[in-house]
């Protein structure tokens, strides 16, 4: 099970990274506004897989939900999933409408092996991200990976 | 005759010896009986510990809304002391547009949290910046609420307090008053009952008790307050049998823990753990010594020497523990005589006298039921961690409580003839905020929010449009024909809706017959679109009850309750992505080992391009609609949106309106279901608006997707049109589901700029 799940993030992680390259635009953003929430996600996509293990992650911006990020994703690389998915619920609550937090959300599910619950956060993650850009195909990327793997 | 007195006397002698061996052998086993009784609760589980319920812990970070006072409110709940200058945890200091807190060390079921000092700096009422032991920081938190307990039928509450963390100088203080020869008896002390009975005599009545702090314990520990011989003995033999297996220590400690130190409302409070939070704000361990003194007096009369309730009897029984103590060399006689002079120091609002939430916690306990068994709850200690919040609860509390009463006198109404309920949620996580189910808020009673499932009336008005909205045939200027119409039943009865006003309209676009709250309208386009598709609209948006059919539940003719309608609603806030509403975070053992988590869930109930228009709609029900009262009470950037609902005959007031961050969902009406001269606009409008009045909302901005395209439309003719020309207006559409003319006017201004162009 456990190597399952290891698994499941090297190929979320290889995803974040082949995602990176399309994401180059937004993470020259450094402000946190919902038009650039995904500049948090792509810029840790940056890092190759050793320094994201480390949770040694950049992030532009700062302020609370970065913060709450932050937290979530060092959780996230150091395994404690369950202490992730708190610290997103926190982001989520302070920031409901930033797509970085459903993504991230969608990702935990999708590695805890809940392919359902994923979907409907990178669903939820597509619906909150309000430009047409880079950042929607990046998300549609995501639920066609997850609806793949599962369906 | 010499014989026969000898024979008497032998059988005597006789019956002595049998009555004897029986009696020992009854003793015996009463004795084994009784033993077994003793061990078996001693070393067994002492106590039912209720489980602890908490409010959201307060999350603050630059750029949070907070007014200054709300903080101060929410400090004062927690027990926390305004002071001019900070010395240890538990205070805070107000400096113009900023304070300090000292915040205690606390645990949540995610971490632990150090004591540390917080400043904040606010400005208008935003938290403009944070530190945290003097370094800027982004996020800090503060420690929940606790909000009430889950007690078992006995509503006993107490803090467990080990030996150790007593002040010796508090044993010693309750030894010398309760039972100087505790050391030195087995259980009972006859020195002790002599002396009682002396000073009875003397006093002419019963002025002292002989019972030793053992026998005090095995009274309350193990026996009823009935006071026969039976009960005396039983309780002295007791004692000897806990003397006999447990030491000095064992029994002080667990009487410290048992002794029962007066009411808070329905909650016992018992221990001197528990009653040093409760009257002192403070831990036992913080005590001084006219504080011990206090506590030490109540044991003799828990309600006649109660601090709070009985000042005055309070004061002067703890003089004359002050003065035992003096007696006995525990104080000096100048401490006895400063400490004399000193008042109570109870405090007036510590966490531990707390305001209960009925309504919320019979929230709790029923989202709690499908988990953990009532034993568990009432008495593992658990910690239950919710998402109350408290300064949304206050102001919804105080909203339907006086707009109640002020509706009463304005309509000549028999006072407290009005009921109501409020349940908020956060839109966007579905966490359930506040409830009340009564307009006496502390009422544990019937739950109005839970409980009293009403006609909706038009709050099942936006289900209808959704369902029109979701289909390709109807868009927001659809013409929509409200002239009288009449139903037919299978059973030959005829269902003809009439409007409010009793007046027909004659056609008007669909988003303004469900801003005016138009039955007719209303009434068509849901025989139009199909009351099965209807039904199935309520089912998508979380309305889990089997509704029938039948044409009146169009308009609302089935009921509810103000918890569902709000999960229907929230499905509406959140631009179709339902979450199901819970109370609960997390729950941990009384350890604060992690039980159970209840995260957050989101599923993808209705697309978002319907449910965009439907909010649109919405957003005109404020503007120009029904609820347009809310236009003279807050900023119109906060673009709120929201449905009123009148039932038939006026029996139930509605309002379910929302924010881009809160929902609330406001039911008005009689219990006795009869007709009020009230409408959804006059009553739970009202309520809406006075909880939000002074809280802070965020706008509300439908979410749009690539799908939704504006154009500018002549809404009377149902055609494209352009800004330049007359009654023409902007609105939303989905891609495709159009009007599909276009104006005169539109036209014309086309062939000019068409002319412009070539000339220009």
């Amino acid at each position: 099970m456990k190597y399952f799940v290891e698994c499941k993030i090297l190929v979320v992680l290889f995803l974040m990274f082949a995602l990176a390259g399309c994401a180059e635009q937004f993470v020259k953003d450094n402000s946190i506004t919902t038009d650039s929430s995904l500049a948090i996600i792509p810029s840790w996509y940056h890092q190759n897989v050793g320094f994201q293990l480390m949770g040694a992650n950049q992030y532009s911006g700062s302020g609370a939900l970065v913060h709450l990020l932050q937290d979530a994703d060092l959780a996230f690389t150091q395994l404690e999933l369950q202490k992730c998915q708190i610290f997103l619920e926190r982001a989520q609550r302070i920031a409901s409408r930033d797509s970085s937090v459903y993504v991230r959300l969608s990702y935990l599910f999708w590695v805890q092996g809940k392919p359902p619950q994923a979907e409907q956060m990178a669903r939820r993650a597509l619906a909150v991200m309000p430009s047409d850009g880079e950042g929607k195909k990046e998300i549609q990327r995501l639920l066609a990976a997850i609806q793949n793997n599962q369906y | 005759m010499k014989k026969a007195k000898r024979s008497k006397f032998r059988i005597a002698i006789s019956w002595l010896i049998k009555l004897s061996i029986v009696g020992v052998v009854v003793l015996a086993v009463v004795m084994a009986y009784l033993d077994a009784k003793v061990r078996d609760k001693f070393e067994g589980k002492r106590w039912a510990l209720p489980a602890k319920v908490y409010a959201r812990p307060l999350e603050m970070y630059p750029g949070l809304s907070l007014k200054p006072k709300y903080l101060k409110q929410e400090l004062e709940q927690i027990g926390y002391q305004r002071v001019p200058n900070i010395l240890t945890p538990g205070q805070y200091m107000v400096d113009g547009n900023e304070m300090d807190i000292y915040r205690r060390y606390f645990s949540l079921y995610d971490s632990d949290e150090e004591a540390a000092r917080i400043h904040i700096r606010f400005n208008d009422d935003e938290v403009s910046g944070l530190w945290l032991d003097g370094k800027p920081v982004d996020i800090a938190r503060l420690e929940p609420l606790l909000i009430g307990g889950i007690y078992p039928k006995h509503n006993e509450d107490r803090q467990l307090i080990q030996l150790n963390e007593v002040p010796e100088l508090l044993v010693n203080t309750l030894v010398a008053v309760e039972d100087r020869d505790f050391y030195q008896h087995f259980g009972i002390s006859i020195k002790g009952i002599a002396r009682a009975m002396m000073v009875n005599m003397q006093k002419g009545g019963l002025v002292q008790g002989g019972s030793t702090l053992t026998q005090q314990l095995v009274k309350n520990f193990y026996l009823t307050r009935e006071r026969s011989l039976k009960r005396k003995v039983t309780e002295a033999l007791m004692s000897l049998l806990v003397e006999l297996h447990y030491s000095k220590e064992e029994i002080i400690e667990t009487y410290l823990n048992e002794v029962y130190l007066g009411q808070s409302g329905r909650r016992a409070i018992h221990g001197f753990g528990l009653g040093a939070q409760f009257y002192f704000g403070k831990h036992i361990s913080q005590l001084n010594a006219p504080e011990m003194a206090t506590l030490v007096g109540m044991v003799k009369g828990p309600s006649v020497y109660n601090p709070k309730r009985k000042p005055k009897n309070a004061l002067a029984r703890r003089n004359v523990v002050l003065d035992v103590m003096l007696e006995q060399g525990l104080v000096t006689d100048y401490q006895n005589k400063v400490w004399k002079k000193r008042g109570l120091g109870v405090v007036q609002y510590s966490q531990y006298q707390r305001i209960e939430y009925p309504a919320y916690l019979d929230l709790v306990r029923r989202q709690l039921r499908t988990d953990y068994n009532e034993t568990d709850l009432t008495s593992e200690g658990l910690r239950i961690y919710t998402s109350l919040d408290p300064i949304i609860q206050r102001s919804a509390e105080q909203a339907l409580s006086k707009r109640l009463s002020q509706l009463e006198s304005g309509y000549k109404m028999a006072k407290k003839q009005l009921q109501g309920a409020v349940v908020v949620v956060s839109t966007q996580s579905g966490e359930v905020e506040a409830v009340v189910g009564d307009r006496n808020p502390r009422y544990f009673g019937f739950n109005r929010a839970l409980d009293a499932n009403r006609s909706i009336g038009s709050l099942a008005k936006p289900a209808v449009y959704l369902t029109a909205l979701r289909g390709d045939r109807y868009h927001l200027v659809s013409p929509l024909d409200d002239g009288p119409i009449k139903v037919a039943g299978a059973g030959g009865q005829v269902w003809e809706p009439k409007n409010y006003d009793k007046k027909s309209h004659g056609v008007l676009p669909l988003y303004q017959a469900m801003a005016r709250s138009l039955n007719q309208a209303t009434a068509r386009l849901g025989l139009n679109v199909g009351l099965a598709n209807v039904v199935q609209t309520f089912k998508d948006l979380g309305v889990e009850r089997n509704l029938p059919a039948y044409p009146s539940i169009v308009l609302g003719a089935f009921e509810m309750n103000p918890f569902d309608v709000a999960q229907m609603y929230q499905t509406i806030a959140a631009s179709g992505f339902q979450t199901p509403l819970k109370s609960i975070r997390a729950v941990t053992t009384a350890k604060g080992e992690l039980l159970s988590r209840y995260g957050y869930e989101v599923k993808q109930a209705v697309k978002t391009e319907p449910v965009y228009l439907l909010q649109k709609i919405m957003q005109k029900v404020v503007k120009i609609g029904t609820a347009r009262y809310l236009n003279s009470q807050f900023e119109p950037s906060l673009n709120l949106a929201g449905k009123t609902g009148t039932s038939d005959s006026q029996r139930d007031s509605w309002f379910a309106g929302f924010s881009g961050d809160k929902l609330a969902v406001v039911w008005v009406g009689q219990d006795n279901n009869k007709s009020m001269p009230i409408t959804g606009s006059s009553g739970a409008l009202r309520v809406w608006a006075q909880t939000f009045k002074d809280l802070p909302l965020k706008p509300l901005y439908p979410l749009v997707t690539e799908n939704i395209e504006e154009h500018w439309v002549n809404v009377q003719h149902n055609a494209l049109s352009d800004k330049h020309c007359d009654g023409v207006e902007k609105l939303p559409f989905i891609k495709g589901h159009m009007p599909t003319q276009t104006s005169s006017c539109a036209q014309k201004n086309e062939l000019k700029s068409w002319w412009n162009r070539v000339f220009e």
